[in-house]
């Protein structure tokens, strides 16, 4: 059969043009193999927010001082397929930036991970529209707030800040949405305020439509929004992976600290190699102020995460069933007063 | 004599004059719609007209537009090309075997409402966030079109072609191949037609995994990039033209004797 025939040679040659094409142009199968052949490296997930800014930052300092890869930097466009790829697929992912009370909440539901280094400190804020008269907490009775998700810190600190004026979430309406739709939907007042991790927070600053209500660091001071969690098999099998992957992101967090030439130059790399994004904006939400978000001590502290926990059963989103010695290992983090910085420059 | 598959009216000159004028008339009203809307607005969200050509220039300039045109092609043409070869053969062995059809139609029909998005977590869980999930949730979205199609099509055809091949003698496996197969070829391709749509339909679904290259991902991309919705309409766009390419690609095989027969009875 002629029509039979001639779909199955085009198909066939099609399959094979595209597939070579996809394979030259987005996999480098035809790149010349640098270095000492591939060696094994582990995937560690991420999302394009400043809360896991250490992640690429690890990475890239990592890459262009020893000249390989340490880990492979996985991105990801949202929570879910995260955490979904975490929590089934350990071997290729044994570790991810992770919400704090999601990375407890699943410890609760069994879940084998613990949390072993926090990512960033502070960094988030709650915005408003400019023309809105939303002046402090108490005006918020009545409005919707828009939140990362229901296991996000910044539903936490919504909680705490209401509670301090005498609320409740019955108050305010609280929904979920993703941060990169949140200043849109502000900038149009779908919602009455937002509130995730930066950069997306500053974007609606620097657009001009959102004014900040309060700073994270301003109402919770050391506010930590995501945390490094790994595989407890991780733990186990591949504990000098980890170990190397944890003294990276903390000599890199003191590194962005160090100087403003340094957050600089972080926005820059990052936002062209990493998160895709402005680096005018990155920037941005580095440097005004600039301890907007800080990346110093990330060592897991207990009161820190005993107050997460007493919040979040209050807030009705964790059951307060495991200890803190349970989700999380701190044999790992480096005491962040003896932690030296990367030493690291940018070279123009 | 050969039969068009087009009524006499829209037949010669006057055909091929409205088939480019009426098309450009609507774009044009569209296009003019959309800039009035926008600059109506006042607002600086929704990118206009233009500003999406920029952003489609954009994308060429950073050497991103034919990479990402190719992965989502990719993509697409192995996720559509293993539902056919799937889709087809269970269809027609739905569709002739009474059997078969008891035994799985239900399964099949259970399957066929179920968006792509909600395989997303299954699709992670057995293959990861390479290329193979979203090939996984493309070939899922067409199978179950093209099956159920073949097989409707298979069960509709004219009983005077079976009782004829009959009557001369086919049975068995000739009977299939030289009758029932070449009658209901029409309607596979018709069936292809829709199910590639729909596979190319799902493409933003299925580059929400952790793929990196696609146009999809440009449009998730875009959304984290921060006030990149130019690029959100590009990529829309860009997924728009090409569907419309990939479907009068599809119509050509129409042109094949073995399936215009099929329109000539209309």
């Amino acid at each position: 059969m002629k029509l039979i025939r001639t779909l199955a040679i085009v198909l066939t040659l099609w399959l094979t043009a595209i597939t070579l094409l996809h394979g030259g142009l987005n996999l480098d199968w035809f790149a010349k193999k640098s270095g000492t052949g591939k060696e094994q490296t582990f995937g560690v997930g991420f999302l394009p927010v400043t809360c896991h800014l250490t992640c690429p930052v690890t990475h890239f300092i990592n890459k262009n001082m020893e000249g390989r890869e340490m880990f492979e930097p996985m991105r990801f466009s949202g929570w879910p397929e995260l955490a979904e790829m975490f929590l089934t697929r350990p071997k290729e992912m044994p570790a991810t930036f992770l919400l704090a009370p999601m990375a407890i909440s699943l410890r609760e539901k069994g879940e084998r991970i613990k949390i072993v280094h926090l990512g960033h400190r502070d960094g988030s804020a709650v915005m408003v529209h400019k023309d809105s008269g939303i002046f402090q907490t108490r005006d918020l009775r009545g409005k919707t707030i828009a939140v990362p998700g229901r296991f996000s810190n910044q539903r936490l600190i919504i909680y705490r800040e209401l509670k301090k004026a005498g609320l409740t979430f019955d108050d305010v309406r609280i929904i979920d949405m993703p941060p990169p739709d949140m200043p849109a939907a502000l900038s149009v007042r779908a919602v009455d305020a937002i509130t995730s991790g930066e950069p997306f927070m500053g974007q609606s600053e620097l657009d001009g439509y959102g004014r900040v209500l309060w700073q994270a660091k301003d109402v919770w001071p050391g506010f930590i929004s995501c945390v490094l969690a790994v595989n407890e098999d991780a733990i186990r099998d591949q504990r000098a992976d980890i170990q190397k992957l944890v003294n990276g992101i903390a000599a890199s967090g003191k590194w962005i600290d160090q100087s403003m030439e340094h957050r600089r130059d972080a926005a820059k790399f990052v936002s062209k190699n990493y998160y895709n994004q402005n680096s005018r904006l990155l920037e941005f939400a580095l440097s005004k102020p600039p301890d907007r978000v800080t990346y110093s001590r990330l060592a897991p502290l207990k009161a820190d995460f005993e107050e997460i926990v007493q919040l979040g059963k209050e807030a009705g989103m964790l059951q307060g069933t495991v200890k803190f010695e349970d989700y999380v290992d701190d044999t790992f983090a480096p005491d962040p007063a003896t932690v030296k910085p990367q030493a690291f420059e940018v070279k123009e | 004599m050969s039969v068009r598959p087009y009524s006499p009216v829209m037949q010669g000159r006057n055909f091929s004059i409205a088939s480019v004028l009426l098309p450009l008339g609507v774009a044009v009203l569209f296009l003019a719609a959309w800039h009035l809307a926008v600059k109506g607005s006042g607002r600086d969200i929704m990118p206009a007209p233009w500003q999406v050509v920029l952003g489609i220039g954009e994308l060429q300039r950073n050497g991103l537009l034919v990479p990402y045109v190719t992965a989502s092609l990719f993509r697409v043409s192995w996720g559509f090309i293993i539902a056919v070869l799937v889709g087809v053969p269970f269809g027609l062995l739905l569709g002739w075997f009474r059997p078969a059809f008891m035994a799985f139609n239900p399964f099949v029909q259970a399957l066929r409402p179920i968006s792509p998005i909600a395989w997303i977590p299954l699709a992670i869980l057995w293959f990861g966030v390479k290329d193979i999930a979203p090939i996984f949730l493309i070939f899922l979205a067409s199978v179950f079109p093209i099956t159920v199609s073949v097989m409707a099509a298979v069960q509709n055809i004219q009983s005077v072609y079976v009782r004829a091949a009959r009557n001369f003698g086919l049975s068995g496996l000739s009977l299939f191949r030289r009758v029932v197969f070449p009658a209901v070829l029409p309607q596979i391709i018709t069936a292809l037609r829709i199910a590639l749509g729909i596979a190319w339909l799902v493409l933003v679904a299925a580059e929400m995994l952790a793929v990196t290259s696609g146009l999809g991902y440009l449009i998730h991309d875009a959304r984290n990039a921060g006030k990149r919705y130019d690029l959100v309409v590009s990529g829309m766009v860009l997924i728009g033209a090409i569907g419309l390419i990939l479907d009068l690609l599809v119509r050509r095989l129409e042109k094949f004797d073995e399936v215009r027969w099929g329109y000539g009875q209309r």
